[in-house]
């Protein structure tokens, strides 16, 4: 929607608006740039409190909106700080916890053994090597994962995740396809 | 606030105008490349554009974008979804945009999660790619979906910061990401209205059913044997004539029991007494905080096991000065002979020092003071154990006596502690050390408790202390305390640890020949030139300055804090971890070095070492620690 009338895009303007790609939504206008034709949004948040769900969206992919009402600035600009030292300490350790959450996920495996896998993990150490999952850094399964395939450690530490494994291949069952 | 300001913070906090948490670093150099080889696609300001302001403002000053710079740069580290032209959506961590250009968005650790372009059902064997930074180009960008964002205007720099650290929560320290698929939930009902299973509501408002025995049903229900016997847990209750007279008896004695009072909050809690003073004790010092005696006050909360036995200790350690001095004085003469000296001694020190006792718990209110003589005491408080056992036994008993007789004895006690510097000295060190957390008459049983764990011990070594043989020795040292105390240390009590010192001669190893310390200030300071051997003719127990180098440094750096800080702990405090080993009086005589001999140890202070300068030629021979 190009050349919006500036008056309907002001800040603290709660608006309706519906998107190309079929999102509807609803929420309060923080700031609308112009030239990047990027127009942000705040909606409420699921958490109480002063958290917002954002959303920036490209103008252009407004299909169309209704104006509701007006409101206040959401933001107050007086008071508007960044806390560099804090956002960065925020993205290292978003970082390290994503990295820490993408070991847990085997590369080039399926599904099928991506639950297995996280089945495991609740109550035994495991990790990926490749598309093995090795258990207690001892005990190896392998693809399709099946209790044959349990293979490796002591005889104690193979029946143990045999077992396990076979718990968690009939709970899945179970729960059926997710 | 103008826009030039908000552009001008910004810029000022970012350096550069790169809407990232960074000064732009590292993303700098493939933000560079990116933004050279793309095309910008750019829109032109629509002359119909007002800000809000209501100016018409140049781009780089506008402030929606401004706005949208700073949301952009409060989303940074935070998850986002990326919506693109195709349908598909990348979730990852925002990082960096190029806020100078058309916002395209950096993302760090990015997935694809839902491919727009792959039009068949994902079947099983669908992989999934690993994380990986990527970079959504303008021309591809929908939107950027960010929840739960705090942007960071509400509250001061410091408090956001508090916000945006997250609480730790179990479920984020335990990882439990791998969410299940939901089960559907639904009420518990039971299978039929079985008779054998009470109505839950109803289970307490049947009556007690004497007749009800569980093993029978559990033996009838599942054919359980059991094997109980309520006998082995209990004693046999003779179920006789006399049963009913004997119960009640027990519940008088029970009725006695409870509604005794107490000075014991918990026990006052239950027993339904309103606690006399303080109605201002919250819910922390009433439950949960660690109780510790006040002196003084009618609080006696809970009295801090430790404190009762230094307590105790000091009293004690009082009582043994009292006992060497004035005893055989006025004492004796008060209680004329007694069946033992022991006895004499622990009835007269019990009176007297009880007698000082109560006198100075009224004098000293202070309860800073009393803890910080029992600071400074805590030294005391090994030793002077060993005189309290029995002098406590007595007490224990005698208590009402003496309060009673207090004001006779405590006048005869001072009279006679006047007759001497000695004795006045461990008077008034015996008063300062009383008035320490102490002895609370109506808490006796605690104090009870301590002094009897400590008999054992104690028993063998008091008649050690009775002994009038060691009242020279002990007058001896405690002049010679008194005069370092009152050398030292500006608090009148800091005596008390001295006075202390001189008991434990008798039943510790310290030297009694130890000659006094007196403080140098004019010593040359000591520096190793080569390593050096540092000796401690170990007046052992108390303190040990190791031979080694670094030691020596250590000690050298603060002679008098080393020299003042030992005495008030009596517990040996030992620098050098095998200085343990070292117990004798003796100097202690390496084999290989240079015998150093008692004339090295000049001003040696039996609860410390003072190391004063060494010649430099003195070697090293080689003993390390």
């Amino acid at each position: 929607m190009e050349g919006g009338n500036g008056e309907e895009l002001a800040v603290g303007c709660v608006l309706s608006l519906r998107t190309t790609l079929g999102d509807e939504i609803e929420g309060q206008i923080i700031a609308y740039d112009r030239p990047s034709n990027i127009l942000v949004i705040q909606e409420g948040s699921s958490k109480a409190g002063p958290r917002r769900n954002i959303r920036l969206l490209k103008a252009n992919y407004i299909q169309d909106f209704t104006y509701l009402r007006k409101a206040e600035d959401p933001i107050d600009p007086n008071k508007c700080y960044i806390d560099l030292a804090g956002l960065q300490a925020r993205e290292e350790a978003s970082l390290r916890q994503a990295e820490i959450e993408a070991e847990r996920i085997g590369v080039g495996v399926t599904s099928e053994a991506q639950s297995i896998f996280d089945a495991l993990s609740k109550t035994l150490p495991v990790h990926w090597d490749k598309t093995i999952i090795v258990v207690m850094n001892e005990v190896r399964v392998s693809s399709p994962y099946l209790p044959e395939n349990v293979t490796g450690g002591t005889p104690a530490a193979n029946d143990r995740v045999k077992k396990v494994l076979d718990f968690e291949r009939k709970r899945l069952q179970a729960r059926g396809p997710g | 606030m103008s826009s030039q300001k908000l552009m001008q913070r910004m810029n000022l906090q970012q350096g550069r105008p790169f809407a990232n948490g960074y000064s732009g670093r590292r993303v700098d150099t493939v933000m560079g490349t990116r933004t050279e080889s793309k095309t910008q696609v750019r829109k032109s300001a629509s002359p119909n554009f007002v800000s809000t302001n209501g100016t018409r403002v140049g781009r780089p000053a506008s402030p929606s974008r401004d706005r949208l710079i700073y949301v952009l740069t409060c989303l940074v580290g935070h998850h986002v979804e990326v919506h693109v032209k195709n349908g598909s959506i990348i979730s990852g961590i925002f990082h960096a945009t190029n806020a100078d250009e058309d916002f395209e968005i950096v993302l760090k650790m990015a997935q694809v999660i839902k491919d727009g372009s792959v039009k068949e059902r994902k079947s099983d064997h669908d992989s999934i790619k690993k994380p990986q930074p990527m970079v959504i180009p303008a021309r591809e960008l929908v939107q950027v979906l960010a929840k739960d964002v705090s942007l960071g205007d509400e509250f001061t720099p410091g408090q956001s910061c508090e916000n945006q650290k997250d609480l730790m929560i179990d479920s984020v320290i335990s990882h439990s990401h791998h969410l299940e698929t939901e089960r559907e939930l639904a009420p518990w009902m039971p299978d039929e209205d079985d008779p054998e299973c009470p109505e839950l509501e109803n289970i307490f408002d049947g009556t007690f059913d004497r007749k009800w025995d569980q093993f029978e049903t559990n033996e009838a229900l599942f054919g359980v044997k059991s094997t109980f016997n309520e006998e082995l847990y209990t004693t046999k209750l003779e179920r006789g004539p006399q049963m009913r007279d004997l119960e009640k008896l027990a519940l008088k004695i029970a009725r006695e029991i409870e509604g005794e009072e107490t000075q014991d909050l918990h026990l006052a809690e239950e027993r339904g007494f309103s606690y006399h003073d303080d109605f201002d004790l919250d819910e922390e010092s009433r439950y949960s905080a660690v109780r510790r005696e006040v002196i003084g006050s009618g609080l006696r909360e809970n009295e801090n096991s430790d404190m009762e036995a230094y307590g105790s200790g000091i009293f004690a350690g009082s009582l043994g000065l009292v006992t060497s001095e004035s005893c055989s004085d006025s004492l004796s003469k008060k209680n004329g002979n007694e069946a033992q000296a022991s006895c004499n001694e622990t009835q007269a020190s019990s009176t007297s020092s009880s007698v000082v006792e109560e006198a100075f718990l009224h004098t000293l209110a202070d309860k800073d003071l009393g803890l910080s003589s029992v600071d400074a005491n805590s030294e005391l408080k090994s030793d002077c154990i060993a005189q309290s056992s029995s002098l406590d036994d007595e007490i224990r008993l005698d208590d009402n006596q003496i309060k009673d007789q207090g004001g006779k004895s405590r006048r005869m006690a001072i009279q006679d502690s006047q007759t001497s510097d000695d004795v006045n000295m461990s008077i008034k060190l015996e008063e300062v050390i009383i008035s320490a957390p102490l002895y609370d008459p109506s808490s006796s049983s605690q104090g009870n408790i301590i002094t009897e764990s400590s008999d054992s011990p104690v028993r063998g070594k008091l008649p050690a202390a009775s002994e009038s043989v060691d009242p020279p020795i002990r007058q001896v040292s405690s002049t010679s305390y008194s005069e370092y105390a009152h050398a030292e240390l500006n608090r009148p009590f800091s005596s008390p640890s001295t006075s202390c010192g001189s008991l434990s001669s008798e039943k510790s190893t310290l030297n009694p020949n130890a000659k006094e310390f007196k403080l140098n200030p004019n010593a040359k300071s000591f520096t190793p030139s080569s390593s050096v051997r540092l000796h401690a003719a170990v007046p052992d127990g108390s303190f040990y300055q190791a031979s080694n180098v670094n030691a020596v440094q250590h000690m050298h750096g603060l002679p008098l804090g080393v020299g003042v800080a030992p005495s008030f702990s009596h517990q040996p405090v030992f620098y050098n971890p095998q200085a343990a080993q070292i117990q004798s009086p003796q100097a202690y005589i390496h084999p290989n070095g240079p015998v150093y001999g008692q004339q090295m140890i000049v001003g040696q202070h039996p609860q410390f070492y003072y190391v004063q300068s060494y010649p430099p030629e003195m070697p090293h021979k080689g003993r390390k620690f």
